[in-house]
């Protein structure tokens, strides 16, 4: 038996195989792992999508952490950041003395973050009431200040000569700005 | 001579067949392309975006640390003002009960607090009134009192009032108070 195939058939059939086969070459070679690292890109863009979220989302909370804090503290934080100056001590505190004299100021302690000046205090009081009213005073005042031992009180007619120490304590970033000042 | 009545028609290559071959095929590799552009354009847009959340990250993590650590020392800052402005008030309080144990029949000329002292330099009108009512709440308070007297002229006695606290007393009293 003959089977007749033309020619045409023939090429036709030739160039069908031929197409097929770069359809599935070109599928199984290029298209899939193309697909398959488009599909990996996918999941890991999601997954930093998310993790960005996230962190934006903890510095949203962070940052509203920290100006509830400043807002709150802001007192504190004015304080320490505030060049000590005696001449604007004296003037605030002018009210608690009949006298008061304040040495110059000298760092004692520069640890960490913050830095600590020592001053010598000589003034003159008329009851001991104004050196509590002073103790009053210098926890609301314009610097983080604590008094110290030795404090000495000696009768001087009406008066009182009182002595004392006073540790001023700011941010270790103003020690340069209150060496200045003090020159 | 003419061997047929009809006119002999064009013959093409491109028959009908071919046609919807080619057709069908070129549909297919159309798809197939546009698919690979796709994912090809695709990938490349994933690339840029990864990239720009890498830089998003990288900043949003620096001021997420920078903003940590600005918290962390705003707390410390408020711990060291509390100490001090609790030191002070406290001192208050010293200061205040020490002016108020003094009994209004004795009159202080001098007094020196220090860290574990206390001196009072005063005149009592005689040494019962001192020890009753003075020295007295001193020993409840401090560890040695030390005191001595000399005339003051006028009847009257002066005396110096040496106080201790021994600080390692002072912490065993403290830590069995908290233990309590």
């Amino acid at each position: 038996m003959k089977i007749n195939i033309s020619r045409q058939y023939i090429y036709l059939m030739g160039v069908s195989i031929l197409l097929f086969v770069f359809v599935l070459l070109f599928s199984f070679l290029v298209l899939i792992p193309e697909g398959k690292e488009y599909r990996e890109n996918r999941g890991e863009l999601k997954l930093k999508s998310n993790d960005l979220r996230k962190y934006q989302n903890l510095s949203d909370e962070t940052e509203a952490k920290l100006k509830e804090l400043q807002k709150k503290h802001r007192h504190v934080i004015v304080a320490f950041d505030t060049q000590f100056t005696p001449s604007r001590f004296k003037e605030q505190h002018k009210n608690n003395f009949s006298s008061l004299d304040i040495s110059k100021a000298e760092i004692i302690e520069d640890t960490e973050g913050f830095v600590t000046y020592e001053v010598n205090t000589t003034s003159k009081i008329s009851s001991p009431k104004s050196f509590y009213d002073f103790l009053d005073a210098i926890n609301k005042s314009d610097w983080i200040i604590g008094v110290n031992f030795p404090i000495d009180f000696k009768r001087d007619g009406e008066l009182i000569n009182s002595s004392f120490t006073m540790k001023v304590y700011c941010n270790a970033k103003d020690k340069n700005a209150t060496k200045k000042e003090e020159k | 001579m003419i061997y047929s009545y009809i006119r002999p028609r064009k013959k093409s290559a491109v028959t009908p067949e071919v046609k919807l071959l080619f057709t069908f095929f070129g549909i297919t590799l159309l798809m197939l392309f546009i698919t690979y552009a796709f994912l090809l354009y695709k990938d490349y847009n994933f690339v840029n975006d990864l990239n720009l959340i890498a830089q998003k990250n990288a900043v949003v993590n620096q001021n997420l640390s920078e903003m940590k650590s600005q918290i962390e020392f705003i707390e410390k800052e408020n711990v060291l003002a509390q100490k001090i402005q609790t030191k002070n008030s406290v001192l208050k309080d010293s200061i205040t009960n020490l002016f108020d144990l003094v009994p209004q029949s004795i009159t202080l000329s001098q007094a020196q607090l220090q860290k574990n002292a206390l001196i009072l330099h005063g005149l009592t009108p005689n040494k019962d009134v001192y020890s009753f009512m003075l020295q007295a709440p001193l020993r409840s308070i401090f560890h040695k009192t030390y005191s001595s007297f000399y005339p003051a002229g006028d009847g009257w006695l002066r005396f110096v009032s040496t106080n201790y606290t021994d600080e390692e007393a002072t912490i065993k009293e403290e830590v069995i108070e908290n233990e309590n």
